[in-house]
């Protein structure tokens, strides 16, 4: 269902500046678009457009299929449906407090006093800031104040949030709390607009991207498709996604398979060729074409799990009583991956769980999940990249628990059968403490199960 | 983080109090103080509220002190020259300084002493209400007092705008001062002229992306106010009305003493 769409979407700035040309783009709902191109090639003002701030010269911007108006009820109804995050939080923060700042959006939409504070607490419980509702804006962190900007659109309960290029300036744990909470949201069926130089982010992050060049589309599509054509990304003035990169590099050398381009470090490691052929020592009587129990193999010749039943079949065998053995594996045991929903937590639980499960790793995604955390000092090993990390750890044979709630439970979960079935490398992965049980887990039926404790 | 005296009053655990009660508290001390006869009335109210500030208020003792220092400064010259050029009565102490004779006489001493006290108790009045109570807390008030709405907004977008010049004249003037722009007097007053020049144009510029920031959240001319309600509690009350009623005693018994 096409959410946000523009037709031959033409605007001129005052002094001559064309900052859109002839644009015709489709966003669909519930999808999680960026739009990447350099500074200065038109994404602000195409925002400024889709929010009915600016009117264009030529063409339209229909939401829901309903051509926009711009006389002021019209722009109400566009503005509460779609919110705009600025680049720069000290633009967009006004009010003297965080609560009165958060208040604003829903006061303004006429909301009683009741409802105005549920929105306000809600929003800021959501991006993790409760305890921070009397505080002035002059006290926050940048991460801090980008996440009362984006909690004062999110009181509003638009459909679409468009945030201008949302991790400029914060640091890594900081740009990964925001891209959490964006996942999340966009999880409850909102759809996520961004804008950013950053190709990277966009290609793991994004499932549409425009590529904007000089005030045009010069590129649209899903990020593998947009990504792997070098001759589009140096006329956008952009370079390759970073593991895109290497994973190029690997596969020209003849080190990975030629799959599916990997987006995250997981799927990149996955891409990664086992060995096929090795040097092995031979009892006297085999002969060629013989097959060998080489055994148990485990660390770096193990490659799909960190142990591995191996067996061989002889090629050659050199004077010297050394053979080139051909290797069929089995994986016998990975690791797994336990999901801990923080909205039931207990902690002598989460204790339990990490003595009897033999739990190696643990992480929490999330402000809340990571504040229980703290409080109850649950030692966390991770908390940024959890998923991803947690992944890389459970290849390795440990046991990791992730500690997160709501949406992210299933997200996290999402993402994890994923690689399990792009990768065809087995570990459990399950969610400890939901009542209702997972539907994945149940869609997905017997090729999964939940580690029992 | 503690530049400014607001920053004291955001922190401290007496903000979360009732504003009104705080209110009334410095109000009441400014015009028992200044009705006393006797310094022994605004003594005890300067100490009073010395301590609630420092010891309830959490408000640093030496940083208290400081500020207590340079209004007393003043205080005490103009308690000087009242002490020895005026009154009459009963001579205490004379003697000569530079060939002029200077005396020190009963009356000028108790009218002194008088000063000093009352000065002393305003100055600690408004020192409770300032650190105590930052500038967020009283926007409820003057909303309260019936100004006009127009007035409280802009009170409320200046107020955190402040912070955001205040940053930015902070760092051009950081990056004015890298490149050597402070290191004469005259290339001093150049720089400091870019700055404020600079400034008026960001807040011009600022004042355009406010309306639009505003807007793109539904701005329809009204920010509502939204006033947290702090009900007076019961230890709150018996302590306000113990110190009141100590006050005013105080104030009955001292009437015509003298304390020379």
């Amino acid at each position: 269902m096409i959410i946000l769409e523009t037709r031959s979407l033409k605007y001129t700035y005052p002094d001559g500046t064309v900052a859109i040309q002839d644009l015709n783009i489709e966003i669909m709902k519930g999808k999680k678009i960026a739009f990447v191109g350099q500074n200065g090639s038109g994404k602000s003002t195409l925002f400024m457009l889709l929010n009915g701030t600016l009117k264009p010269g030529q063409g339209e911007v229909l939401f829901h299929g309903v051509p926009f108006k711009y006389d002021s009820k019209s722009l109400r109804d566009i503005r509460k449906s779609v919110g705009i995050v600025f680049q720069n939080s000290d633009d967009q923060i006004f009010a003297p407090t965080v609560y009165q700042d958060v208040a604003f959006g829903p006061a303004n939409l006429g909301y009683s006093k009741e409802r105005v504070d549920a929105c306000v607490q809600q929003a800021l419980e959501y991006v993790g800031l409760s305890h921070l509702k009397d505080k002035p804006p002059h006290h926050l962190s940048g991460g801090q104040k980008k996440r009362v900007a984006i909690a004062g659109i999110m009181a509003m309960e638009p459909e679409v949030i468009i945030l201008d290029e949302p991790l400029s300036n914060l640091d890594p744990v900081g740009a990964d709390e925001i891209v959490d909470l964006l996942n999340e949201f966009n999880h409850f069926g909102n759809t996520i607009i961004i804008s950013t130089h950053d190709v990277d982010l966009a290609y793991r992050w994004s499932d549409y991207v425009f590529l904007l060049s000089n005030s045009k589309i010069i590129g649209q599509g899903t990020p593998t498709e947009v990504f792997k054509d070098p001759e589009l990304l140096k006329k956008a003035g952009l370079r390759q996604p970073t593991t895109l990169e290497i994973y190029r590099e690997i596969e020209r050398r003849g080190l990975a398979y030629g799959r599916n381009s990997p987006k995250t470090i997981p799927e990149l490691v996955n891409t990664l060729k086992p060995l096929d052929l090795m040097w092995v020592d031979v009892p006297p009587r085999v002969k060629e074409g013989d097959s060998l129990n080489i055994g148990v193999m485990y660390g770096e010749y193990a490659t799909q799990s960190p142990y591995e039943a191996v067996n061989a079949t002889v090629l050659h065998i050199h004077p010297n009583g050394r053979a080139i053995v051909e290797l069929k594996r089995k994986g016998i045991k990975a690791g797994g991956i336990l999901i801990y929903d923080t909205n039931n937590y207990s902690l002598p639980e989460i204790k339990q769980i990490l003595k009897d499960g033999e739990i190696a790793f643990v992480g929490a995604m999330g402000k809340k999940s990571k504040i229980l955390a703290e409080q109850d000092g649950v030692g966390l090993d991770v908390s940024s990249g959890v998923v991803d990390k947690s992944i890389l750890m459970a290849l390795c044979g440990k046991r990791c628990l992730i500690l997160t709630a709501g949406g992210m439970v299933d997200h996290a979960f999402k993402r994890i059968k994923e690689y399990v079935e792009k990768s065809g490398i087995e570990f459990t992965v399950g969610v400890v403490n939901r009542e209702e049980g997972c539907m994945w887990l149940k869609e997905t039926g017997d090729n999964s199960e939940t580690l029992k404790i | 983080m503690t530049n400014i005296l607001d920053d004291y009053a955001l922190m401290s655990p007496l903000r979360h109090r009732n504003n009104w009660l705080k209110l009334a508290i410095v109000l009441f001390g400014l015009l028992a103080g200044i009705s006393s006869t006797s310094p022994v009335t605004p003594l005890f109210i300067a100490f009073c509220m010395g301590f609630t500030t420092v010891a309830l208020g959490r408000a640093p003792l030496k940083l208290y002190l400081k500020l207590l220092l340079a209004p007393l400064g003043f205080a005490v010259t103009g308690v000087l020259i009242i002490a020895l050029f005026s009154g009459s009565g009963q001579e205490l102490l004379s003697f000569k300084l530079m060939g002029y004779s200077v005396l020190l006489r009963k009356d000028g001493l108790e009218l002194a002493l008088l000063v000093l006290s009352r000065s002393l108790s305003g100055m600690c009045c408004l020192y409770f209400l300032v650190l105590t109570t930052p500038m967020i807390e009283l926007f409820a008030v003057l909303k309260a007092t019936r100004l006009p709405e127009s007035f409280i907004e802009l009170s409320m977008l200046i107020y955190r705008y402040i912070f955001v010049f205040l940053g930015m004249a902070i760092s051009i003037r950081y990056a004015q001062t890298v490149r050597l722009g402070y290191s004469s007097f005259s290339r001093s007053l150049r720089s400091l002229g870019m700055l404020g020049s600079t400034l008026f144009i960001r807040s011009w510029e600022q004042g355009d992306k406010l309306f639009l920031a505003m807007n793109s959240r539904c701005y329809d001319g009204k920010m509502t106010l939204f006033e947290v309600h702090r009900p007076v509690r019961v230890p709150e009350l018996l302590l306000t009305s113990a110190y009141f009623l100590l006050t005013l005693a105080l104030l009955y018994l001292t009437k015509n003493a003298s304390i020379v």
